[in-house]
């Protein structure tokens, strides 16, 4: 019976990951030079892209950022955790319509209201996860889809908290005031979230989180207290949503209440989720980008085909979106992160290639 | 002297739930027979009546009416042929980012053809005319026409479902798919039935509310009509019929009492309040809803 007791052989050998063919073989000098030289050369093209255009296009460009951090706070929620939630326009509304509460009441410091706004998101978002704890999957969705009717009907129209129809304002802070400096100050923020949801993940949380939405009762099984980390991962999601909402708060400069609607703010962002892939942070964050690009783009090249196909341009970008998103879920789950994961493995010392991103990229996966 | 406030809202809150609980049923049909979440059932409402009200002027009324409802059951079918059957052996949640997917595309589409967020006027009506006045309710007859058309529904799909072949086979594969399968029913058949007669309900309700309510515009569907019935399906079941209907009237109650004596200045958005409270109320104390046999 001892010999059950012993520890094994320290050097039993590990087999490589299923699926994964991880070379561990180190690049060498001009390898590592590669690999710096690609986020110099993305910062380059984007500083030329900025300073060569209007600060129009920085604005869009800030926008685009704003939907990543949105769009990550709801990663957290069904990539990493496994709830759906319908009903981020609340999220996101929450955190805007506080940071101009904040600003309007109180102090003009616009990174005060940001922690404000970052702190009342998780709030309410961890609110809503105690409801998540006994309500699950597909059930769920429908609570937070009902939330955010509620959100967008009363509690964005109470007139002491958001002045009723007319909207809140929210400035810029001083130094970034212009629409280059927005973008580079929104820019910084979506770094903070992305290093923040990075390191995250690496710890026993994040690895608590995922083992929650393979299952529950597993998670349990091995010591992971279930509702903790599921009102951990609410908070988390409520968090970024809130520094989402204060940051679309000051780009807009007010805030009113008909920002904030299912079809263009939580389908939007689930979209966004979906297509850029889950629990792939990068292809989420580049596919932000995308979308806001081809929402200015594609309009002026609708110019080109005939007047009307021009004026409904928002409205056939909105369709193209969600088809793009129909077309991932059936022939491509892992979405853009089919590609942005290797480009991230290999800047990370591996080789480059295409194929398993690895953790799990068996699309959207909640237990009903 | 209550009574007297309660009776209006109570007459009115079944005639907006009857609409409520066509939809409802629909819900109700896929949830039952797929295990589906269909978040694009609000938009077969909406394409109804952009159908009716975009050929009434060429076609006639009542023809037209038939066009919207077809129209309605096509968009239905083809989602389900396009975008749910590839998916099928997916995890439901894939399914419910589809339909929404579905829905936001659908939506969009209805901008475009519909010329932006322009606001329909809807006067035309099934039958004209007042019906009565009921605690001091006047109700017309397009009112009990969409009462009636519940009742024709619940008791044409009672019956569908107890007497013919097909129906026994829909309720087989509700149960158990995969033995439905091995005696024969073909389950791609059943899911474009039950989708089709989704598509037919929500089409109904689609043509029937915008007399009731003079216009709509795009999208009606999914923000007047998805939370409530949604919220009815659950308050019933989510798998029973006679469910959702109880759930609709009763959830047109609830909604008409809770912004009949609250101002909007106090407390906007009162109807949206109560149905997260009674949503969030019936999934804590009863998960298996009022009618519902299983969770």
């Amino acid at each position: 019976m001892a010999a059950t007791l012993e520890r094994p052989d320290a050097e039993v050998p590990v087999g490589p990951e299923p699926g994964v063919d991880r070379q561990r073989t180190r690049p060498g000098m001009a390898g590592w030079a590669g690999r710096a030289a690609f986020p110099l050369v993305l910062l380059a093209v984007g500083t030329w892209y900025v300073l060569s255009s209007t600060p129009v296009h920085s604005d869009v460009l800030a926008s685009g950022v704003i939907i990543a951090v949105g769009a990550l706070s709801l990663n957290v929620l069904v990539g990493y955790v496994g709830q759906i939630s319908l009903g981020h326009q609340a999220f996101i509304g929450i955190g805007a319509f506080t940071a101009a509460y904040v600003m309007t009441k109180s102090t003009d410091n616009f990174f005060a209201a940001l922690v404000v706004a970052a702190v009342v998101g998780a709030l309410q978002a961890v609110f809503l996860g105690l409801i998540a704890l006994r309500v699950r999957g597909l059930y769920f969705a429908l609570v937070t889809l009902s939330w955010g009717a509620v959100a967008e009907q009363c509690v964005f129209r109470l007139k002491g908290f958001t002045g009723g129809g007319a909207g809140a304002s929210a400035p810029r802070p001083g130094l970034f005031d212009s629409d280059r400096g927005y973008l580079v100050l929104a820019s910084i923020v979506l770094g903070m979230v992305l290093l923040i949801d990075w390191r995250l993940m690496a710890t026993k949380a994040g690895r608590a989180m995922q083992a929650i939405r393979e299952s529950p009762a597993v998670a349990a099984n091995y010591g992971i207290s279930v509702p903790r980390y599921t009102l951990f991962a609410f908070g988390v999601s409520g968090l970024y949503a809130g520094i989402a909402g204060a940051l679309y708060a000051s780009r807009r400069l007010t805030v009113q209440a008909g920002d904030f609607t299912f079809a263009g703010v939580a389908l939007t962002y689930l979209i966004v989720t979906v297509v850029g892939g889950l629990r792939r942070r990068g292809g989420i964050a580049t596919f932000s980008i995308f979308y806001v690009l081809g929402g200015f783009y594609l309009p002026q090249l609708a110019k080109h085909i005939n007047e009307s196909v021009a004026a409904n341009a928002g409205y056939y970008v909105q369709v193209i979106s969600g088809v793009l998103a129909i077309l991932t879920l059936i022939f491509q789950p892992e979405g853009l992160g089919t590609f942005t994961a290797p480009i991230g493995r290999w800047l990370k010392g591996e080789r480059f290639q295409l194929g398993h991103g690895g953790g799990g990229a068996e699309g959207i996966n909640v237990r009903p | 002297m209550l009574a007297l406030v309660i009776a209006p809202a109570i007459v009115l809150g079944i005639i907006q739930g009857a609409v409520y609980g066509l939809v409802a049923v629909g819900l109700v049909l896929i949830y039952k027979s797929t295990r589906i979440f269909n978040f694009a059932a609000g938009e077969f409402a909406t394409i109804a009546a952009f159908g009716t009200y975009l050929t009434k002027d060429s076609v006639g009324y009542y023809p037209a009416l038939l066009v919207g409802i077809l129209a309605a059951v096509a968009t239905a079918l083809l989602v389900e042929r396009l975008i749910i059957w590839p998916l099928s052996d997916r995890p439901r949640v894939t399914l419910l980012v589809a339909t929404a997917a579905t829905a936001i595309s659908l939506i969009a589409l209805q901008f475009v053809f519909g010329a932006g967020g322009k606001i329909f006027s809807a006067r035309d009506t099934v039958v004209g005319g007042k019906f009565a006045e009921i605690f001091g309710v006047n109700v017309s007859y397009q009112q009990l026409v969409v009462l009636l058309m519940l009742l024709v529904v619940g008791v044409g799909l009672a019956l569908f479902f107890a007497f013919t072949d097909t129906g026994l086979a829909t309720l087989a594969t509700s149960q158990e798919p995969t033995a439905s399968r091995l005696v024969g029913i073909r389950l791609s058949r059943v899911s474009m039935l039950v989708w089709g007669m989704a598509g037919l309900l929500g089409g109904l309700a689609g043509v029937l509310l915008p007399p009731l309510t003079g216009n709509f515009t795009g999208a009606f569907g999914t923000i007047d009509l998805l939370i409530p019935a949604f919220t009815a399906a659950v308050l019933g079941g989510m798998t029973s019929i006679p469910g959702a209907f109880v759930g609709g009237l009763s959830l047109g109650v609830i909604q008409n009492l809770a912004s009949f004596n609250i101002s909007s200045d106090r407390l906007p958005g009162a109807t949206s309040v109560a149905v997260l409270i009674v949503l969030v109320g019936i999934l804590l104390a009863r998960p298996s809803g009022l009618l519902g046999k299983e969770a």
